[in-house]
């Protein structure tokens, strides 16, 4: 990476930017899961690793989950972005050298954020844990300049029709800016009590409803007519996603906190719009698998479609789960317990993951003209994935609903922690199963950077997937 | 920008704008994908009521509002009757109260059922509403939060003082700016599917693929 960062913006190949994305997300989404897998061990094995604060689990936590939202999704994001924008303006990236400064300074800035919440700085909010000056840091050195390579690259385009995916992509960049900056702010401006609390899960919804659940649908808008070849079921189902998830996403945040003492008001219109989510994902669902009709043999036989179709009806369960999950009857049973952990991961590992492993898998083999070095590393990586998911997502909803009642019923809390132990295990089965298939597809896509056969001109990956 | 009225709910856009929109739709290969022109399936337009109409049901005040103090005040008359004082064990003492502490006021028995509670319960509020009824205050405006008895946050109609009532009105704020606020939706969603070639006509991928 380094030898491209003081090179002519013309001696940068195509692709360059995305290609660095591509390998930067992969390798975090080996550290953030293999974060993961420690932190559920020590769940499960309470005398794991102990004597360090370091390695205690309110250090290790948040490492976890920001290496996984701004390691692994954003930078796959950032990967699709850099390669798919152009590519559907039938044009070249505005800038690949203002991708390839974007994604030196984003590793940076990452592990010195992650390396600094490590040793205990923290702001102490929930998802925007970072210190403000990395707040600061990532507005300025990763959040701005993606933006602006994203919406030069629209404007420089060579069609005169905007597809669905850059709709989302110029929209998303867009969102996150306005969300990171403003969502901070109590750390800007020592906000305090329920402000502070306010801003805290306003900041933490839209980061999920405003940026990684439009962005991963609109890599899957690309995805699947690319590689089915068929064309998309409809342009004006696109409409309806599109605009209903900017007007129904934006609003709910309230509904993280229905038992604060927000104006009851706030929390009833919030509530509403949390079930309107389902709009969104009605439209998004039924759009794309009528765009697959007549290809679902790709299903089984092609790896991008595997994932992307995969993620597609993961957000089947996701929407109906967390639109009625925030409702006053539901919400306080499961609030505070191991079933919201589940519904996080449901979002991030199942939904959003299959769909940028995709991007990822068909966007490294397109832009390095290289054949997938191993399609059976592949269907290890996806089984992996889905079954270690699975098994996280059940046992942490079962866990949580254990919880909920010892809630509710004053169980003693002892007793709660005796009851989960099992489901504790479990987790931790399944998150390490998603940590080694990690490992497996680190190597696959190093393998087929480095020996994959090479594609010929006019050919494209998934055409040769089965040829030998 | 050209706008026709004549039959809103087929088209809002005069042959001319249609017929380049078509132009473009079916001249351009964007990255070499194509889309069609498909309506919502019948199906989905109902699913999609469907949803909206649930959002509204689900998250109705009935299910899952805090417990008013209001509701408790017969339970807590009863539990330093004498005929509760004479009776072993709290668990026999709560549900002679449940038995005999039932409400002739439908809303008020109803939320009893939905929100049932221990003696321990009634013991850690007793202090709070009797200090509340002291002041002679209305014990609906407050809520029953744990532990704790206190004024909730409701804004309802005005009071002769200036003041709010701390109960949930029928015009709720929150839901009365949701009806707006999908209503708007629908009507900008309508507006921007209707300005698109109509859906009789599909495009025809041959021309730039």
């Amino acid at each position: 990476m380094l030898k491209y960062l003081f090179r002519r913006n013309e001696d940068i190949p195509p692709g360059t930017a995305a290609v660095f994305f591509g390998f930067s997300s992969i390798i975090w989404f080996v550290v953030g899961t293999g974060l993961g897998s420690f932190n559920a061990a020590k769940l499960a094995f309470p005398d794991f690793v102990t004597g360090s604060e370091l390695f205690s689990f309110g250090h290790m936590r948040q490492v976890h989950v920001l290496a996984v939202i701004f390691g692994w999704i954003s930078m796959a994001f950032a990967m699709a972005m850099m390669y798919i924008t152009p590519a559907l303006g039938n044009t070249k990236l505005w800038s690949e050298k203002l991708g390839v400064w974007n994604c030196f300074l984003w590793n940076v800035g990452l592990s010195l954020g992650l390396t600094l919440l490590w040793f205990g700085m923290t702001s102490g909010r929930e998802y925007s844990d970072f210190p403000w000056a990395i707040d600061l840091y990532i507005a300025a050195f990763i959040a701005l300049p993606m933006a602006l390579n994203v919406w030069m690259t629209i404007l420089k385009r060579r069609t005169q029709g905007i597809y669905t995916t850059n709709w989302f992509f110029g929209a998303g960049v867009f969102m996150v800016t306005i969300v990171f900056i403003v969502g901070n702010s109590p750390e800007f401006f020592n906000l305090t009590g329920l402000s502070e609390a306010y801003l805290t899960w306003w900041f933490a919804h839209n980061v999920l409803g405003l940026w990684i659940t439009p962005i991963a649908a609109a890599i899957a808008y690309y995805t699947v007519p690319k590689v089915t070849g068929n064309p998309l079921y409809s342009h004006r189902i696109g409409h309806l996603h599109f605009w209903s998830v900017v007007v129904f996403y934006s609003t709910p945040a309230a509904h993280h906190l229905m038992s604060a003492p927000l104006p009851e008001w706030l929390k009833s219109f919030a509530s509403v719009e949390g079930v309107l989510i389902l709009v969104p994902a009605i439209a998004f669902v039924s759009n794309l698998l009528l765009t697959m009709t007549g290809k679902w043999h790709m299903f089984v036989e092609n790896v991008e479609i595997k994932y992307t179709i995969t993620g597609v009806m993961l957000a089947i369960p996701l929407n109906m789960q967390g639109g009625f999950q925030q409702t006053r009857a539901i919400n306080w049973y499961i609030h505070g317990t191991g079933w919201i952990v589940a519904h996080a991961h449901l979002a991030l590992l199942g939904f959003s993951t299959f769909l940028e492993a995709a991007a990822v898998y068909y966007g490294l083999q397109t832009i390095l003209r290289r054949k997938l070095y191993s399609l059976a590393l592949a269907n290890f990586h996806f089984w992996f994935l889905l079954i270690g998911f699975a098994i996280y997502w059940i046992s942490m909803t079962i866990a949580g609903l254990i919880q909920g009642a010892g809630k509710i019923y004053e169980v003693p809390y002892i007793d709660v922690v005796i009851a989960e132990h099992p489901y504790m295990i479990a987790r931790w089965i399944g998150g390490t199963m998603v940590f080694t298939g990690n490992i497996v597809w680190l190597y696959n896509m190093y393998m087929t950077a480095k020996a994959g056969t090479e594609i010929p001109e006019g050919r494209l990956p998934h055409e040769l997937a089965y040829e030998r | 920008m050209s706008w026709k009225m004549d039959k809103p709910l087929y088209s809002l856009t005069d042959e001319e704008q249609n017929s380049a929109a078509t132009k473009v739709w079916e001249g351009e290969s964007l990255g070499g994908i194509a889309e069609d022109n498909n309506r919502l399936p019948s199906p989905v337009v109902w699913l999609l009521g469907l949803t909206i109409i649930s959002a509204f049901l689900v998250t109705f005040p009935l299910w899952g509002q805090r417990p008013t103090a209001e509701i408790y005040e017969d339970y807590l008359k009863l539990m330093n009757s004498p005929a509760v004082q004479a009776i072993d064990g709290d668990r026999a003492k709560m549900e002679y109260i449940v038995a005999n502490g039932k409400s002739s006021n439908a809303r008020i028995q109803g939320q009893l059922d939905r929100h049932p509670l221990e003696m321990d319960d009634l013991r850690m509020i007793e202090g709070q509403v009797i200090e509340l009824q002291r002041k002679g205050v209305d014990l609906g405006e407050y809520t029953v939060v744990g532990p704790h008895v206190v004024l909730a946050n409701f804004e309802g109609n005005w009071k002769a003082d200036g003041t709010r009532e701390r109960k949930q009105p029928w015009w709720d704020k929150g839901y009365t700016i949701d009806i707006f606020y999908v209503a708007y939706f629908c009507i900008a969603v309508l507006i921007v599917i209707k300005r698109l070639p109509h859906y009789s006509w599909q495009p025809d991928h041959s021309v730039a693929h």
